[in-house]
This record gives C-alpha cells, sequence and structure tokens, in this order.
C-alpha cells in the first residue's frame, strides 16, 4: 500500500463547478470591499509550498513543544516586533499569535479577571459587539459607559461610575479605534480620573484590532500603547496587514501571565493560551509582511490611507453626505446611505451612519465608484420626488 | 411578573415612530411567525415593544437579521434618566440588595432617557427591585 495522497481523491465535476463559482464570486465581490476594515489586497504566493505541512503552534510561543511541526522561532520574532509597536515593557511582556482580534480581548480580559477576579469591567457604548459575548463567557460584572457623539467613552460617566464603585477595581475596557467611527478612547483622559479617585489597582485593556498598526506609523499617534499605561492589548493581523485568514496578536504584562501558566504534560508545554491548537500558518504570514514590507513599507502605506481618507471625505462632501473622520483613522464616516448602495460596496451601518475604510487596497476608483453611485440615486429620488 | 417565566418574553427597542411597531410585525410575518401578545411603551424616543411569539428562537432571529435590537428573556429592561453615572447608581441598588447583577448594558439612549438591559440571575428578586423603572409591566 503506497503514500495516501489526496490527489487520489478528485472531486466531481459538479464539485470543481461550484469551487470554480465560489472564486469568482470571490473575485467580484473584493472590486467593491471598501466598507470593512480589511486588506483585500496580498501577495503570499512565496508561502504557498508550506501548505502542505500540518503545522501548529499549540502551547506557549516561548517554551518548546513535543509537537515540532511548528513555526514558533518566527512567531517570536513577530511578538518581539509587535512588542517593539507597541512599546511594550522589555523583557516584562509576553503574547502569542492569536485566532483574531476577539480571541486577544478575550484573553486580556481573562488576565484582568484573573488578576481582579472581584473587579467590574467598564465599556463604552460603541465597543464591538464580540465584547458583550467575551464578558459573558468569562462571567465577569460589567456595566457600559456612555458614548460620546464622535464614539470615545464619556469620561464624565466613567468618572461618576468609578466613583460610586470605588471600592471595587476596575478593569477598563479601552477602544483604540471604534469599530463604526474608529474613535480613540482617552487613556491619559482615564489615568487622571483613577489617580483623582485614589484607585491604585486596575486593569486596563486596549482593542486596537485595526489601529494597533496604523498608530505605530504616524507622526502624532494619539496615547495607546503600553507607554500609555495598558497592561494588555489585542491587535489584528488580517485587518491592516491583510491576510486570507482571520488572526492577530494579543500582547500582555508578563506578571500578569504567570498567574495562570500551568504546565500541560501531554504537549511537553506551558497552557498559557487560550487556544489549544494554533495556526503555524498565521505565524508565518505574518511574519512574511512584517519582513517584506518592513517598517517604511508600513509608514507608506498608512500615510496613502490617510490620504485616501481625505480623498474620500472631499468627494463624498460633494454630494452632501456629512463625511467625517478622527485622527490617524482611515475610517470615514458619513450619512447613512440606502440599501442599495450598502449591499454593493459592502458598507457597515449603524443608526443614521456609515462609513468606508480606506484600506490599502481602496483607490480613488473605488471612491468615484461609489460617489457616482450615491450622485445618481440622489438624481432618481429627485426625479421621483 | 410570571409572563417573564412562562411565555418567554422578548423586548425589541427602536427609534418611537409609527412605523415601528408596523416594520416589526412585517418582519416576524415575513418569516411566519405569530405573535400572541405585543404591548408597547416609549421612554424619551426610544420605542420598546414587549411581545411573546410561538417561535421564540426564530423570532429573535429574525429580528436580529432584520436590524432591530431584540433581548431576550434572560435580561430586564429598565429605564433610566441620562446622567453621568446613571448605571452605577442602579448597579449600587443591587449591591445594596445583596442581588448580584452581572451586566448593566445601554440598549438605546434618546431625549434625556436610556432603555438599560440588566442581567441578573435572580430576575424575580430584581424584578421587585426595579419594579419603578421596569419596562413592561403593569
Amino acid at each position: 500500500m503506497g503514500e495516501l495522497k489526496q490527489t487520489d481523491h478528485a472531486l466531481s465535476e459538479n464539485d470543481q463547478a461550484r469551487l470554480d463559482a465560489l472564486y469568482e464570486r470571490l473575485s467580484t465581490e473584493r472590486e467593491g470591499f471598501i466598507g470593512y476594515p480589511c486588506t483585500a489586497r496580498f501577495d503570499y504566493s512565496p508561502l504557498y509550498r508550506f501548505l502542505e505541512f500540518s503545522m501548529n503552534n499549540v502551547g506557549d510561543p516561548f517554551v518548546e513543544s513535543n509537537y515540532h511541526l511548528n513555526t514558533h522561532d518566527f512567531e517570536r520574532e513577530v511578538l518581539a516586533q509587535f512588542m517593539d509597536f507597541t512599546a511594550a515593557p522589555t523583557n516584562q511582556s509576553w503574547g502569542y499569535v492569536t485566532n483574531g482580534g476577539t480571541e486577544g480581548n478575550m484573553y486580556g480580559l481573562f488576565l484582568a479577571r484573573e488578576t481582579l477576579p472581584e473587579g467590574i469591567v467598564y465599556y463604552s457604548e460603541d465597543t464591538h459587539y464580540s465584547v458583550n459575548k467575551i464578558l459573558r463567557c468569562l462571567h465577569v460584572r460589567n456595566i457600559m459607559i456612555k458614548s460620546r457623539p464622535d464614539g470615545t467613552m464619556d469620561l464624565d460617566d466613567l468618572r461618576a461610575t468609578l466613583r460610586i464603585h470605588r471600592d471595587v477595581p476596575p478593569i477598563l475596557f479601552a477602544n483604540i479605534g471604534t469599530t463604526m467611527k474608529g474613535a480613540i478612547d482617552d487613556l491619559a483622559g482615564m489615568h487622571e480620573i483613577l489617580s483623582d479617585l485614589a484607585i491604585g489597582r486596575y486593569y486596563i485593556h486596549a482593542d486596537a484590532a485595526l489601529h494597533g498598526m496604523i498608530l505605530p506609523w504616524v507622526d502624532r499617534p494619539q496615547p495607546w500603547n503600553f507607554a500609555a499605561g495598558i497592561d494588555s492589548i489585542a491587535i489584528s493581523g488580517h485587518k491592516f496587514i491583510g491576510a486570507p485568514f482571520p488572526c492577530g496578536i494579543a500582547l500582555a504584562k508578563k506578571k500578569n501571565v504567570e498567574r495562570i501558566g500551568r504546565s500541560i504534560d501531554y504537549i511537553g508545554s506551558l497552557d498559557t493560551t487560550l487556544s489549544g491548537s494554533r495556526s503555524g500558518l498565521a505565524t508565518l504570514f505574518l511574519w512574511y509582511a512584517l519582513r517584506s514590507v518592513g517598517r517604511e513599507g508600513f509608514r507608506e502605506r498608512v500615510a496613502t490611507c490617510l490620504e485616501m481618507a481625505d480623498y474620500a471625505i472631499d468627494r463624498l462632501e460633494v454630494v452632501g453626505r456629512n463625511p467625517w473622520r478622527h485622527e490617524n483613522s482611515p475610517i470615514v464616516v458619513f450619512d447613512r446611505p440606502p440599501a442599495s448602495i450598502t449591499t454593493r460596496w459592502q458598507i457597515a451601518t449603524h443608526d443614521q451612519i456609515g462609513h468606508v475604510i480606506t484600506m490599502p487596497h481602496v483607490t480613488k476608483a473605488h471612491i468615484d465608484r461609489l460617489v457616482a453611485d450615491l450622485a445618481a440615486l440622489e438624481l432618481v429620488e429627485a426625479h421621483a420626488s | 411578573m410570571s409572563t417573564r417565566t412562562a411565555w418567554k418574553q422578548i423586548s425589541v427597542v427602536g427609534e418611537a415612530s409609527p412605523r415601528f411597531i408596523t416594520n416589526l410585525i412585517e418582519v416576524l410575518a415575513d418569516s411566519q411567525i405569530n405573535i400572541e401578545t405585543l404591548d408597547s411603551d416609549t421612554v424619551g424616543g426610544t420605542g420598546v415593544a414587549l411581545l411573546t411569539v410561538d417561535r421564540y428562537q426564530d423570532a429573535i432571529k429574525a429580528l436580529t437579521l432584520a436590524g432591530f435590537p431584540a433581548v431576550g428573556e434572560d435580561a430586564l429592561l429598565v429605564r433610566v434618566e441620562d446622567h453621568p453615572g446613571a448605571l452605577a447608581e442602579l448597579a449600587r441598588r443591587f449591591d445594596e440588595a445583596g442581588i448580584p447583577l452581572l451586566s448593566v448594558r445601554i440598549v438605546r439612549r434618546g431625549e434625556g432617557w436610556g432603555v438599560v438591559a440588566l442581567s441578573t440571575p435572580r430576575t424575580e428578586e430584581a424584578v421587585a427591585l426595579v419594579e419603578n423603572c421596569l419596562i413592561g409591566t403593569s
């Protein structure tokens, strides 16, 4: 009996046709992909040969594992780069490559709960919907804080809330770029409140899914990272960097991680990560992107994206859509367009707003076509009335 | 109060407008879900519909997909004046009463009032505690 190969089992014609149709559909949909924070174009073809391995980064990336088909050494390099980007304290930080932003946020809140078991989580109205789910899974007490109209956490509400609960250590969930408006919560303001109320025990987790790979490359970033007093952070890999599958990074202070680590014999490693099996391929793709694009490459990409965001504002202004954006954010918010536009351009909406996100693949041609669609719609509506 | 446990109530929150209830009914009708009871309330500029249906899970799914924030029976909806620290004051009431409160979530705000969802494992006692601001009980 010879070696079993996947090619020994061919697809039926019908199944092959389905795959071809899927490829066509995805290729078409990518052309109108301007409403979600994911880079739609990248080239990882030099890594395709690694698809033949059953890679698995199970366990702690800093501890040798019995599962040798891994990319732990590359993972440590990726983490070292992100620790540098986020000003994580040297030799006092730890992290791992996650399955995406939600896992990174869950990890941060898990550490927070283990560090402050009696703590209450405070998060703003504009926080990503998945955080509610995480809080429910972790069974941690939580209170939502109001948001300001621009999407940032209302610090007056936070102050008043913390004042009432001064006896319970707060776990602050800070948005470093909200999903809909790209708003960055005021970390300095949060620290000021904690100081004013003489709250000494607290934990701050930062959700920097998209903006965590933007703020390292701008001249005047808002306070957002470990230098601004956070305890952990989650950054997505498939968003600004771009990848064909969801992935991300979780970073935290080592002293908090050591609290939860325990040894497991089965893989001969430390059980410090939320996921058991973890993608070795995701690590490799992130490493490749970081090494090939490089710091200057990302700086240029970010500058281009922000210029494109300004272009989008100029053009959307012309058709009366009241566009605006936060500093250092490629999320351009404007008046909610009708369903025909949101479907065609895959524009996320909430209440009375929609947004386009000028990710690296978004060009002036995309914006011009969107604006033309909006203008045409206006003409039709005017004609109808 | 007994309706919460017996009939699996769903609360739906949206902008208070004449179309709010109509749209809601249309969404459920399109999914062939029968409404057994329907009550409505207004909090500031927010409309709140309280309903029981024959297919609870399907209704939650259909309403959510149609863009209506639907809150299941495991949460209590209360009206709260919109001022800094309002939710913390509410949470403090639970602390003082010794009733564990797991989450306090703003569902919608407008015109000086907020609709807030509370989650607690001791629903019956919680209902009594917030009776003065509970939405949908008479």
